[in-house]
């Protein structure tokens, strides 16, 4: 009963700021983030007054030194933690809460040991309710797009960090979500699958067949960032703030060898090098 | 003047009873520190060591203890023989599981650290003090609590047994209180009792700082999370170890930052190594120590069959068919109080610990409950509440009584060993279970559950073991208020317990048999399967990877 209130309560809300939003012209921007800061119970301050936005079709990096506070940030960005001051917006509606329109990609790919790829993909769907046979078809269909067919009857063990990781997205994908979070999704892969993935996975996300519309990924590998985003932010500084903002200008496929990928390269370090005198693990490029 | 005297009383009985139970703490741990020194160092012994450890922790050994304790009484004998008697069936109740805990730190020091104290030179008392003993300080400490209150449990009980008419008996708090529920004096009764409770919730609020301030002192941080499986079932006592001790709080600190339970690829294919090559040995030693056991108890069985009249044979294996008809029951019992405590540890498992407030009250209230003896409380229990539940429930009342005992007594481990699994589910899962808005009837099914099933199997059997403690005590209480006797109609612990009290030794002896036989059989062929299966499928720790 007061879940039933509670749900009318929210959606009313929600509507007067989807109006404010939609008035307030969001410009294009599907995941923003307004003043946000993020301190911890015991005061500790992570960071603060952030603001950062990812448009449509966008891949926006967030880079810095080992923890400056990346993967809180985009736990605030998801909603699974709440800032104590700021907002973060999906379409110009506030998140309050974790929902399956922004999907996390966690560093340390976790799967469930005691489900098949394919039912380790369905997990992505059960909110929706939906049929058995439709929930199959299209986590069959989200395992073809990362690249699994054929490995749907697959336990976890049986397969790679990369296949693994390739069923995470997956099952991100199953979910339908507008905005995908990825926290360090190649750091536990060894060179050679991170390469192969990196280099699929701008064409997986961007596909035409997932209503997905931005990706925010962390990482502190520049040139994984620089291969990849379209634009960066810069974390650094205790507390953390935006130092800068870097578009990377450069056609895909990018090619490490180019120049200009060098010169953004250089840029980056460039910016994280002023303060990270006090991190030692900041940057391995 | 009176409440004085009773006072001092009081004190001396709980002093008296809380050394029998330290006692056996500390023969346990120091035993286990040199057995598992030796286990360490010799694979045959290991083996067997640890195979044994296995089927008795996974047996109710306390109760088929009237065998046991007759033995006991008629070898030794005299006063001597009953002190040694309680002390030793309390210590088979506790021993397992931190011989276990013991031996499990030593198996996974560092090897580093080892290399260390090889270079080093240590001799054995200085490998011991400097290397081994700290190291297995913080599971022994995480131990403690559940040890503490089994130990308790047993004690009140076994202060008194019988065996044939002649009643043994030794001062104690378990003793006092019975006295005093018998005599009518329930005031002092209850007086004594919320003495006793003060004392069990200081000891445990004192054992959860121990283990904590241990965990701090000699914890290494790569040991985290890293092997609980390694070798042999995991189990709930031993899981204990680090997660009991660390403050709800700290443990949610942790929430962000990377989780700690990476294990190298090397060392998994060193222990997948190791596994393969102890598997085939120990599966036979296993068998083949489930069969000394049963020699052992038939021996046991047939000295005290042998010391009554030969011609009792015929009559005690005619009574067969209906042993095992009362046995049935008990096991009917048995299911339906595991499935009692498996739903309330479910839901109010899940419930600690989605409720970080709840759970840091929450919990230790619990702890503090289950380390209470039911055997001291349960007759007044009984007396105050008896009338009002034989209106209600009318025949099914003694019944009742008997399922509440087996609750209140086994409850906690699998209350505690769900929580535990709860709490270390990797915190994606919990990301994952909110990113894609799981209700909570799919977070069960889908995650909580099977992400918890090692937990739940091994608390599970804990559970059991225990339950069957407590049918051997509440399906035959003479006299347990006011001269009521609570007893069931059917059911082979009270089979068990009126042959006692016939002084029909010989019928003892056969029907603890007969239950041996089928709990070992059981314990081998379900318990050891189900173990085999969690470990195999259900690790929620491997779901999260690290290359
Ligand atoms: N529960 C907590 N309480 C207090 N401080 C915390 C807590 N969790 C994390 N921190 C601190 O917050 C900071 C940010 O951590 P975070 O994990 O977000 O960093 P990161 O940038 O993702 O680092 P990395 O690159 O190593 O993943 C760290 O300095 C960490 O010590
Ligand atoms: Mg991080």
């Amino acid at each position: 009963m007061t879940n039933i209130l509670n749900c009318v309560l929210h959606y009313r809300k929600l509507f007067k700021k989807l109006n404010r939003g939609l008035q307030g012209n969001t410009d294009g921007r599907i995941l923003e983030a307004i003043d946000v800061g993020f301190k911890y119970s015991n005061g500790v301050i992570v960071f603060d007054d952030i603001n950062l936005f990812a448009s449509d079709g966008e891949l926006v990096a967030i880079a810095g030194p080992s923890g400056v506070g990346k993967s809180t940030l985009l736990r605030v960005l998801g909603g699974f933690i709440k800032p104590y001051k700021g907002e973060v917006r999906l379409l110009g509606k506030k998140i309050v809460e974790p929902t399956p329109k922004i999907s996390l990609i966690h560093q340390s790919i976790a799967t469930f040991p005691w489900y098949t790829a394919l039912d380790n993909v369905k997990l992505g769907i059960k909110y929706k309710k939906l049929p058995k046979d439709e929930e199959d078809k299209i986590a069959r269909k989200m395992l073809e797009i990362v690249g699994l067919q054929g490995f749907e009857n697959f336990y976890p063990k049986q397969l790679s960090g990369g296949m693994r990781q390739r069923v995470t997205i997956a099952r991100a994908l199953a979910a339908d979500p507008v905005v995908l979070l990825m926290d360090e999704p190649f750091a536990h892969l060894d060179e050679l699958t991170a390469e192969g993935l990196r280099h699929e996975i701008y064409s997986i996300l961007f596909n035409e067949e997932t209503p997905l519309k931005s990706v925010v990924l962390v990482s502190h590998n520049l040139s994984e960032i620089v291969e990849l985003s379209d634009r960066v932010y810069v974390l650094n500084g205790s507390p953390a703030s935006v130092i800068g903002e870097v578009k990377i200008d450069l056609d895909r496929p990018r090619n490490p060898r180019d120049s200009r990928f060098q010169e953004y390269l250089d840029e980056l370090y460039a910016l994280l090098t002023p303060i990270s005198k006090t991190v030692k693990d900041g940057k391995n490029a | 003047m009176v409440k004085m005297l009773d006072l001092g009383v009081t004190l001396f009985a709980i002093l008296l009873t809380l050394s029998r139970v330290f006692i056996t703490i500390i023969l346990s741990i120091v035993t286990g520190w040199f057995l598992a020194y030796v286990a360490i160092k010799n694979k045959t012994f290991e083996n067997v060591y640890i195979s044994l450890s296995e089927i008795l922790e996974s047996v109710p050994v306390i109760s088929f203890f009237p065998v046991v304790l007759i033995f006991f009484v008629l070898v030794i004998g005299g006063q001597l023989g009953i002190q040694l008697a309680v002390i030793f069936l309390v210590f088979t109740a506790v021993v397992w599981n931190i011989w276990m805990g013991i031996y499990q730190a030593f198996k996974t020091i560092p090897e580093n650290l080892l290399e260390v104290s090889e270079n080093y030179r240590f001799g054995f008392l200085g490998k011991m003090a400097r290397l081994y003993i700290p190291y297995s300080i913080p599971r022994i400490s995480a131990n403690l609590i559940p040890s503490f209150a089994d130990a308790l449990f047993y004690i009140t009980v076994s202060e008194v047994f019988s065996i044939g008419t002649k009643v043994f008996q030794v001062f104690g708090i378990g003793t006092l209180i019975a006295d005093f529920t018998a005599e009518g004096d329930y005031t002092d009764a209850l007086y004594a009792l919320g003495i006793l409770a003060v004392f069990t919730t200081l000891i445990t609020f004192l054992l959860r700082e121990y283990a904590e301030y241990s965990v701090q002192k000699y914890g290494l941080d790569t040991e985290e999370r890293e092997s609980f499986l390694k070798r042999g079932r995991i189990r709930v006592r031993y899981t204990a170890r680090l997660y009991s001790a660390k403050s709800a709080i700290s443990r949610l600190s942790k929430y962000l930052t990377k989780p700690p339970y990476f294990i190298s690829r090397r060392e998994r294919d060193k222990e997948d190594h190791e596994k393969r090559k102890i598997k085939l040995p120990n599966k036979i030693i296993g068998r083949g120590i489930g069969i000394v056991i049963l020699v052992i108890l038939s021996y046991l069985t047939y000295t005290v069959v042998s010391s009554v009249s030969p011609s009792t044979w015929s009559y005690i294996i005619s009574t067969t068919p209906f042993d095992l008809v009362n046995l049935a029951y008990d096991y009917a019992r048995v299911a339906f109080i595991a499935l009692l405590s498996f739903l309330f540890a479910v839901f109010l498992g899940y419930y600690f610990a989605t409720r970080p407030i709840a759970d840091r009250i929450g919990v230790p209230i619990i702890q503090s409950i289950a380390a209470f003896p039911a055997p001291a409380y349960f007759p007044l229990l009984y007396g105050f509440t008896y009338s009002y539940v034989s209106s209600v429930l009318g025949p099914f009342t003694n019944e009742f009584y008997v399922i509440l005992l087996g609750f209140v007594s086994t409850f906690y481990y699998i209350f505690y060993s769900f929580w535990l699994g709860v709490k270390n589910l990797p915190s994606e899962y919990w990301e994952i279970m909110k990113n894609y808005k799981m209700g909570f009837r799919t977070r069960m099914r889908r995650v909580l559950l099977p992400g918890t099933f090692p937990y739940i199997v091994a608390g599970l059997s804990s559970t059991i073991n225990s339950a069957w403690g407590g049918l051997a005590i509440g399906e035959y209480w003479p006299d347990i208020f006011a001269g009521h006797t609570l007893e069931v109609k059917i059911g082979l612990m009270k089979a068990i317990a009126l042959a006692d009290n016939h002084g029909d030794l010989a019928l003892v002896g056969w029907l603890s048999l007969i239950f041996a036989i089928v709990v070992v059989i059981y314990s081998i062929l379900f318990t050891r399967r189900m173990m085999d299966l969690a470990r195999e499928k259900y690790v929620a720790e491997e779901g999260v990877y690290a290359a």
